[in-house]
């Protein structure tokens, strides 16, 4: 008898701040990857930036507050919130170091020979040049500015989360400097491009500055009576996020709700300015900010990076960008064929965005006028503002048919964008469902239920991303047509749930969370664990975005430790540990960061021979599992499922654009000495270009014959 | 068209429900839409008497939130039942109004034995069904407010039995001492146990029984989880009883936990597993077969066959028969007499077919009735017509309805006693059915007086309609003296006149050997 191993010691798992610290890094890594066009890595910088601001407002923000809360519970890995800030600190220092030694070193020197100058400061700048952002700072500029000083009557102003001003000591006119300093601000207006573009002097080249480097030459002009004695950028990350992040426990939010009078709310939380300030006046701003020491982040070059975005789709320079890939057509759905008749022959498995995100349009868009529709049921969680689905959804309530839309509010920064078009809906006359108290409805699902010759039929898409035809050219996911009966009464059966009435006592196909969905996945884990122990064959391979729950983890140690060949593709946190001997020797962990980002989720068991494959919207995560409506779906079809294998293993292959994870917690890239170059991104491109039947491409003119007379 | 779309509503005691179905005679029954809603009338109605505003308000909003369902269904037609949680109540008119006014929905209140007859008629359509009743079979009926228990015996049902103690009776009884959650067990098995023992001396000891179907929520999923997918939902009983004493044991969220119900804080779960376990061990069947169906499929069920959607696939009008005789014969009185008179009606009836205007269902109605006519004689021979009226209107015979039941009381009745006025039944009967009462009442007492001697006289009674000379000829072949019937015969004539306008004449046929 193997003797009993505890799975759950702290030490064989990572915080997941960390770990997610490290992904940034690894996007990061793929700006200073050479191989990559120059504008695609001005991309990922910008991502990184975002990245870090979106953690800073949700994660750290939510530790801040435990310890406000004085809450002592550690973390999976044994951290308590304050060790976790610490480390947090550390790591976030490092890798704002290399994001600006990569832009300043590397990226904006070789833009230089490309020919596109972003001057580092106003004092670059030729005189023709000067001139223009003169008159461009009078006409366009100056208008939309709001300069306020702080004195004895004026207090300190409120400084908005995340925007970008300047700060700037003055001096009354002809006194002594020493006498009486102020200290005024003003923000740099977001309704103004960051990059202006000046006067290049050569053929195509180009030339910016940035905004704030505008306003700084000319912020004498904001002040008349006084001397500018210095003016410098600066920028403020606020707590200022009214609910609590949904990741965090729920005793967590009892403690808070106790605690509510000490938290102090907008609390300045991180503070970036440039690393040359004027001592005196970051003095000013650490006080009135309340800002500690470590909150404090000096940065050489321009804050917030995130207008390299912008950068990015600089007109011409096309060779400083990968090709634009165009989703290709679905095989199994020709263009302009009734998509229902398509279904009925069979399960249809789409790959986005290497595949095109029509079909999905399409399904409702012929659904909304199809005289047979009887309804048509759809989970929306964020959509795009100008959503196609949303407009087939509203036509159809339009044309009778019964339109039952749960929409998510709940979903992260996206509220304002929901709350619009959900009333929009309701004018049309669908029913909309506003979510279930206490969870977020996180499941893609959408149902169409048609009244056929041969009595009702219903037809589902299910999905591991969002319906939203924007990101789906982005973001790799999966999807799935289906009109299986066993199916298709699942799906009714989870409107029917999500409109407020019993749920069924137990479900056909569907896996559901948050009640069901742990306990079959740590069964499934555990089917697979059995397996090993009996000298059987035994992997499982799955694909997911973020893997954080101890229960999973520890499931998958002991699957390990029984044997179980276990090979993951993470794309973000992993705080699983791999190569602990006794463990999780048998695991592996890889991340791919391409120009798509990952996103689909795919979980495929061996099961002794009878091979059982899931997608779905959860990755292992507690909110995941635990607080959110999602939905796990069986891929059956045996066509189907060699197809997700498929994807399966390309991306295991993958030697480009993977991280390995190594026994030290660190990621390293695969070394391809010898190799046959695996992009699995690259790969599945070429694969949909190569699916598409010849003929589909074949332009056939359309030619009118005029009648000849009959007489 | 070929398909019809259907909606069965039913109004339970904590829960209603509606079931969307596609009726054809093709595919038969297709389940589309399973909608349940939790609502706990029978708080109200079993602990109160009636069902207070709140939860009359929060039934009306579910039952319109159903109508707009249906609506997107096209639902062609539908029916809406409400079970004994509206029938025990008593403000149940207001309530039916509410829901008429406010959803447009017409429901029913169904009576007990209608509520049997539509579980009964769902289960005949399964295919096991003849095979499993073939071999005795006691069908079980776990509902809210009672549990229903019937026993089949070569194919043939035999007796059907309520015990008012329904999971939410149950429930509300012990809520009291739900803390002490180890006697839980021992509370329910207390409750039901006196009932069962009744039940199994009157009707269980000279019969064995095969099959247990259990029916009610729960059970089947239970059966599913241990059956896996693709199996037969049969089991030992032994090894029902075995995973229900397993079951039992836990506390309600592990059970949910294990057997995947999404509900962790199900009051009626435990309940529901030590009731089954009961049961089970009480009948001590060898298998146990749970069919998992519902109401709603009973109602759907019920509705094909009434619109000619479906063909019945079991002879239900054998059933009742079968479970007269068995009443009959608890009450000591089914014996040759019986049949003679029922043979006799059924003569008479047939002859008169041309001018009685009654059909096969009053035909089968006059059977029962010539069947139970002198079950009261069991309480006493004084007045028996009345305890024979008393017996019928306690007893439940499955497959007739309530009305149909009062009208083969009151036929027996008025075997003995003269037919009284309409008025003095309007407040039980419609005219209509009086009037077949009236009929059923002399073709019995014509039979009855004819074997006045209870020796069965006659061979190859023969009956035929003279209208010419409206004269019913009845022709009877007999070795003996028929002195006495033939007298009291005359007695008849006059009421057997007055309503059919035909006036019955006897002719014997003297035989020697």
């Amino acid at each position: 008898m193997e003797k009993q191993k505890d799975f759950t010691k702290s030490e064989y798992y990572e915080n997941r701040e960390l770990s997610w610290l490290k992904f940034d890094a690894r996007v990061l890594n793929e700006a200073r990857d050479k191989s990559i066009p120059l504008l695609e890595r001005l991309k990922f910088i910008s991502i990184t930036s975002s990245n870090l601001d979106e953690f800073f407002m949700v994660r750290v923000a939510s530790l801040k507050d435990m310890v406000h809360a004085r809450y002592k519970k550690k973390d999976i890995a044994g951290m308590t919130a304050e060790q976790q800030l610490a480390a947090i600190n550390r790591e976030t220092r490092e890798l704002v170091d290399i994001q600006y030694n990569t832009y300043n070193r590397s990226l904006l020197p070789q833009l230089k020979g490309q020919g596109i100058h972003i001057l580092p400061g106003h004092e670059d700048m030729t005189g023709e040049q000067a001139e223009y952002v003169d008159r461009y700072f009078q006409e366009t500029v100056y208008p939309v500015l709001t300069p306020m000083a702080v004195d004895a009557s004026r207090p300190f102003p409120l400084i908005r989360n995340k925007s970008l001003n300047i700060a700037a000591l003055l001096k009354k006119k002809g006194k002594q400097e020493k006498e009486e300093i102020e200290f005024a601000t003003v923000q740099v207006p977001s309704v103004l491009d960051r990059l202006v573009p000046l006067p290049a002097g050569a053929e195509g080249e180009r030339a910016f500055l940035l905004l704030e480097q505008v306003i700084e030459r000319n912020i004498q002009q904001l002040f008349l009576n006084y001397d500018v004695l210095c003016a410098y950028p600066y920028r403020i990350m606020r707590n200022a996020d009214l609910t609590i992040d949904e990741d965090e426990a729920e005793d967590l939010l009892k403690e808070i709700q106790k605690q509510l009078k000490k938290r102090q709310w907008g609390e300045a939380i991180r503070l970036e300015v440039e690393e040359r300030m004027d001592k005196r006046l970051l003095a000013v701003l650490e006080e009135e900010l309340h800002i500690a020491k470590e909150d404090l982040y000096k940065i050489p070059g321009p804050l917030d990076l995130t207008f390299l975005m912008k950068m990015y789709g600089l007109e011409g320079f096309d060779e400083l960008r990968y090709k634009p890939y165009k989703p290709q057509p679905v095989p199994r759905i020709p263009a302009g064929e009734d998509i229902f008749q398509q279904i009925r022959r069979g399960d249809i498995l789409l790959h986005h965005p290497y595949q095109t995100f029509d079909p999905v349009v399409d399904f409702i868009r012929q659904a909304a006028s199809d005289p047979q529709v009887l309804a048509i049921k759809q989970t929306l969680y964020r959509v795009s503002g100008n959503s196609p689905i949303i407009a087939s959804l509203a036509q159809a309530a339009e044309n009778g048919k019964q339109v039952s839309v749960l929409v998510e509010l709940k979903a992260r920064f996206d509220e304002e964008n929901n709350i619009v078009w959900a009333k929009k809906l309701e004018k049309a006359g669908c029913h909309v469902i506003y979510g279930l108290v206490g969870l977020k409805t996180h499941s893609k699902i959408a149902l169409v239920v048609r009244r056929e010759e041969d009595g009702i039929r219903r037809y589902v898409h299910l999905g591991t991303g969002n319906y939203n035809d924007s990101t789906a050219k982005l973001y790799t996911d999966c999807g799935m047509f289906t009109c299986s009966e066993t199916i298709g009464e699942d799906a009714t059966a989870v409107f029917n749930m999500l409109s407020g009435y019993s749920e069924p006592l137990s479900w056909n196909k569907l896996i559901v969370a948050p009640i069901w969905l742990r306990d079959r996945f740590l069964k499934l884990i555990r089917r697979e664990t059995e397996h090993a122990r009996n000298g059987k064959t035994a992997f499982i391979k799955a694909k997911m975005n973020s893997l954080c729950d101890k229960e999973i983890i520890a499931a998958l140690y002991e699957a390990s430790a029984a044997g179980v060949e276990i090979a993951l593709v993470v794309r973000g946190i992993c705080s699983l540990k791999v190569g602990i001997p006794g463990i999780s020797e048998h695991i592996t962990v890889h991340s791919i960061v391409g120009n798509f980002l990952e996103h689909s989720r795919i979980f495929y068991f061996h099961n002794d021979g009878q091979e059982e494959i899931y997608m779905g919207s959860a990755d292992w995560m507690p909110r995941n599992l635990d607080r959110r409506v999602e939905i796990l779906f069986p891929v059956e079809d045996e066509g189907l499922m060699e197809q997700v294998k498929h994807i399966l293993q390309v991306q295991l292959e993958d030697n480009v654009k993977a991280h390995v994870l190594l026994k030290d917690g660190t990621y390293e890239k695969i070394d391809k000495r010898g190799k046959r170059l695996i992009n699995s991104q690259e790969q599945f491109c070429q694969e949909a270009k190569a699916a598409v039947p010849k003929q589909a491409h074949r332009y056939q003119e359309r030619v009118f014959i005029p009648m000849e007379t009959e007489v | 068209m070929s398909i019809r779309t259907f909606a069965a509503i039913f109004i339970g005691s904590y829960e209603v429900s509606l079931k969307i179905f596609e009726l054809s005679g093709k595919r038969q029954l297709r389940k589309i839409d399973h909608i349940r809603s939790r609502i706990e009338l029978g708080l109200d109605s079993f602990g109160m008497g009636s069902i207070g505003y709140e939860r009359v308000e929060e039934l009306c909003l579910i039952l319109k939130e159903f109508r707009r369902i249906m609506d997107g269904y096209h639902v062609d037609d539908y029916r809406a039942y409400a079970g004994s949680v509206l029938r025990d109540t008593s403000n149940e008119l207001f309530i039916l109004d509410q829901i008429r006014l406010r959803t447009q929905l017409e429901v029913q209140i169904i009576s007990n034995s209608e509520h049997r007859l539509i579980n009964y008629q769902a289960l005949a359509f399964q295919p096991e069904f003849e095979d499993i009743i073939r071999e005795g079979a006691a069908v079980v009926d776990v509902g809210g407010g009672s549990i229903q228990i019937t026993l089949f015996w070569k194919g043939k049902a035999v007796t059907t039995q309520q015990i008012v103690l329904g999971l939410m009776r149950i429930r509300e009884k012990i809520s009291g001492i739900q803390a002490k959650l180890s006697h839980y067990d021992a509370q329910i098995q207390e409750m039901i146990d006196k009932e069962l023992d009744i039940f199994r001396k009157l009707y269980l000891k000279d019969k064995e029984i095969k099959y247990v179907v259990m029916g009610g929520n729960y059970v089947w999923d239970i059966m599913h989880q241990h059956q896996g997918p693709d199996q037969r939902p049969v089991m030992e009983g032994e090894k029902f009883q075995k995973i229900m004493k397993k079951l039992q044991k836990k506390r309600t969220e592990e059970i949910a936990r294990e057997l995947n119900f999404s509900n962790e804080h199900d009051p009626l779960l435990l309940p529901s597993v030590v009731l089954y376990r009961r049961l089970a061990e009480a009948i001590d069947a060898k298998y146990v077969w749970t069919p998992g169906l519902t109401i709603s499929d009973g109602i759907a069920y019920s509705y094909a066959l009434e619109n000619n959607i479906l063909k019945n696939t079991h002879d239900f009008d054998a059933d009742i028969l079968s479970a007269a005789m068995a009443m009959a014969e608890r009450y000591s009185s089914f014996s040759g007499h019986t049949e003679a008179v029922r043979e006799l009606s059924v003569t008479i009836f047939d002859a008169l077919k041309r001018i009685h205007g009654m059909g096969g269902r009053e035909r089968l109605l006059l059977q029962v009735a010539a069947i139970l006519h002198d079950c009261g004689r069991y309480v006493s021979l004084v007045n028996q017509a009345d305890w024979s009226y008393q017996i019928i209107m306690a007893s439940e015979l499955i497959g007739l309805n309530h009305l149909e039941r009062v009208m083969v009381a009151c036929a027996v009745k008025y075997v003995s006693y003269p037919t009284v006025p309409y008025e003095e039944l309007k407040d039980q009967l419609d005219q209509e059915r009086y009037m077949v009462v009236a009929k059923l009442a002399v073709i019995l007492r014509l039979s009855n007086a004819l074997d006045r001697s209870h020796r069965q006289k006659f061979k190859n009674v023969r009956a035929a309609l003279k209208l010419k000379e409206k004269q019913l000829l009845v022709t009877l072949e007999t070795k003996e003296n028929i002195i006495l019937e033939k007298g009291l015969m005359e007695g008849y004539t006059d009421s057997f006149e007055q309503i059919f306008s035909i006036q019955p004449v006897i002719r014997e046929k003297r035989i020697l050997q």
